[in-house]
């Protein structure tokens, strides 16, 4: 039942793709939705567990499981791509081949998110990213050309990477299943190194810093729907760290390292947040900061912790995207000066719950994930809080300029559904979590209180940017990238 | 004798060299597959055992388990080589 989650996606995806030639277009809608919403009813129904696809034995076939871990991944990812599905449906009208990419990322994220085998993973990552990189070339301008093609080539040299570190992994223990490996595995350099090589390949594929510049570039330019489920795959990579560092034996020293990326991480993406000028790259650079607390609870070895700050993370992003998006379409610009959501309530209250909740204030369920995860730090408390209220200056920016100018109207469904991602964010908090922390109040004040010190002395307002050419781009990228790999290699 | 793991190894490190020393993007691209070249040399040489015969009839066969994995990469990486090419087209940049 489980690899159904998968295929089915993958086979309504295929049978979207034949109405091509068949010029039966008008059908497009009906298939598509009916693919989104199937693997909620094998989500459901299905139950946890797991199994080896096609009865076979575990050291002969491929595994795959719901367990406590991704069943969460699993909701996020069924909770955003079905609030995607209904924003593409109208976005996409008229259109066929974006969904059936939709599909495929669909196919893609449930895939990796319920692999316990290391190359089906790889797999599934690869078809979520070659669909979104085709995704995001969707618009006709360059500026989407060269954000795809930074994004391609970044990625591929991950993946290769990271494949290369599976071959070291299947070599030294002769397995792929992640639970033999585990039972299999002994200390020995060449897993050290693999360990490295694969975290390094995963975290440029997670937009950590110093390794995300793709991510602002490829967030800012791509279709609406795809932005929203950024929100979602940056957690693919994220899910298989937390597989590596389940099932492998990490050094205290690695975790130490990762901890420390980490907060970097947390920090520079806060600040240069705070510096755009642009709408969408700031809520970007927000997700590079977010994904340093999610990669915390890996570095503390609190895997709950990270999966439940990354379940709150996917669903806020999502709705802050589709908001911020929303109102970017409208206005046909994403500078902060150009956009307002003046006299559009739904849209108001949405950026505004949506910008308390990512500060992790606490009737919302990104609460509990930074409870958890504060209960696994031994050091470096106060860094977190503080990164907290440079979340949250960040968001005071977006909102200030937000609630300035005039507002443009923004069609029905959209509105409709920009007040979702808020209400499954309230509800899951107050399902999940019921804990109010007074707190809170003093860190969303310290936030707004640094936005206006900022603000009064002038430094927000004049903007970050390197305009490079793209070659030379992924050329400092690459070897960001080596040099990070030499880093982590050394650190081990 | 140098063995197949290390040449593919190596070959992977000079594919990563051609990234970051060249900024037209058909050169990276190429870049790209020579690294890909390397990942796969690398893979064949992990199956490879000596004086062991083709996997076909079950008779002390070397490990085929790498050298299938390595027709997925194949073919992940001519859809990826194509999808690149296509956006270097259509970048407006000099390739």
């Amino acid at each position: 039942m489980i690899p159904l989650l998968a295929a089915l996606p993958l086979l309504f995806a295929f049978a979207t793709a034949l109405l091509i030639p068949l010029h039966r277009n008008n059908l497009t809608k009906y298939l598509f939705l009916t693919g989104a919403f199937a693997p909620w009813v094998v989500f459901l129904f299905g139950g946890e567990g797991s199994e080896v696809v096609g009865g076979w034995t575990r050291t002969g076939g491929i595994e795959v499981a719901v367990g406590p871990y991704s069943r969460w991944f699993i909701l996020a990812e069924l909770l955003l791509f079905s609030i995607a599905a209904l924003y593409s449906v109208v976005y996409f009208r008229g259109k066929v081949k974006p969904f059936v990419l939709l599909l495929l990322i669909h196919t893609g994220l449930l895939g990796a998110f319920i692999s316990r085998d290391l190359f089906n993973y790889y797999i599934y990552m690869e078809v979520v990213s070659v669909s979104t990189f085709s995704l995001v070339a969707f618009p006709r301008d360059s500026e989407a050309k060269r954000a795809a093609y930074k994004y391609l080539m970044l990625s591929m040299i991950s993946s290769y990477f990271f494949v290369f570190a599976v071959g070291l992994l299947y070599l030294k223990t002769g397995y792929l299943n992640l639970y033999l490996m585990s039972r299999a595995v002994t200390q020995s350099k060449e897993v050290v190194a693999a360990i490295a090589i694969a975290f390094t390949s995963l975290l440029l594929k997670a937009g950590v810093f110093p390794l995300h510049s793709w991510l602002p570039d490829a967030n800012s330019v791509a279709p609406t729907p795809v932005v929203i489920l950024s929100g979602i795959t940056v957690n693919v990579p994220l899910y298989g760290m937390l597989l590596l560092s389940k099932y492998l034996p990490l050094s205290i020293h690695f975790k130490t390292a990762l901890t420390s990326i980490a907060f970097v991480s947390m920090f520079v993406g806060a600040g240069m947040a705070l510096l755009q000028r642009d709408a969408k790259r700031l809520l970007a650079y927000s997700t590079v900061s977010q994904m340093g607390y999610a990669l915390i609870g890996l570095g503390t070895g609190n895997l709950l912790g990270a999966v439940y700050y990354s379940f709150a993370h996917a669903i806020i992003k999502g709705g802050l995207f589709l908001s911020v998006g929303s109102l970017s379409d409208a206005r046909g610009s994403r500078r902060l000066d150009a956009l307002s959501y003046r006299g559009d309530t739904l849209i108001a209250v949405s950026v505004i719950a949506l910008s308390l909740a990512i500060g992790g204030v606490s009737p919302f369920v990104s609460a509990l994930g930074k409870a958890e995860l504060l209960r696994g730090l031994t050091w470096g408390r106060w860094l977190f809080y503080l990164a907290g209220v440079g979340t949250l200056a960040a968001f005071a920016k977006l909102n200030y300029w937000l609630s300035r100018g005039v507002g443009v109207g923004v069609a029905g469904v959209y509105r409709f559904l920009s007040i979702v991602p808020p209400l499954l964010v309230v509800v899951f908090g107050l399902y999940l979590y019921r804990a109010l922390q007074p707190l809170d109040v003093v860190i969303v004040g310290a936030g707004i209180l640094t936005f206006a010190l900022l603000r009064l002395s002038g430094l927000t307002g004049r903007g970050i940017g390197f305009d490079l050419p793209v070659g030379r781009d992924v050329s400092i990228n690459a070897a960001l990238y080596a040099l990070f790999l030499l880093f982590l290699l050394h650190v081990l | 004798m140098i063995d197949a793991e290390t040449v593919g190894v190596l070959v992977m490190l000079i594919g990563l060299y051609g990234i970051m020393v060249n900024e037209k993007p058909i050169k990276q691209v190429l870049s790209v597959n020579v690294l890909s070249v390397g990942l796969v040399l690398f893979f064949i040489g992990t199956g490879y055992v000596p004086n062991r015969t083709f996997p076909v009839m079950p008779a002390n066969p070397v490990d085929p388990l790498p050298a299938t994995l390595m027709l997925t990469t194949l073919v992940v990486d001519v859809a990826l080589t194509a999808l690149a090419l296509a956006l270097i087209t259509d970048m407006g940049v000099d390739a």
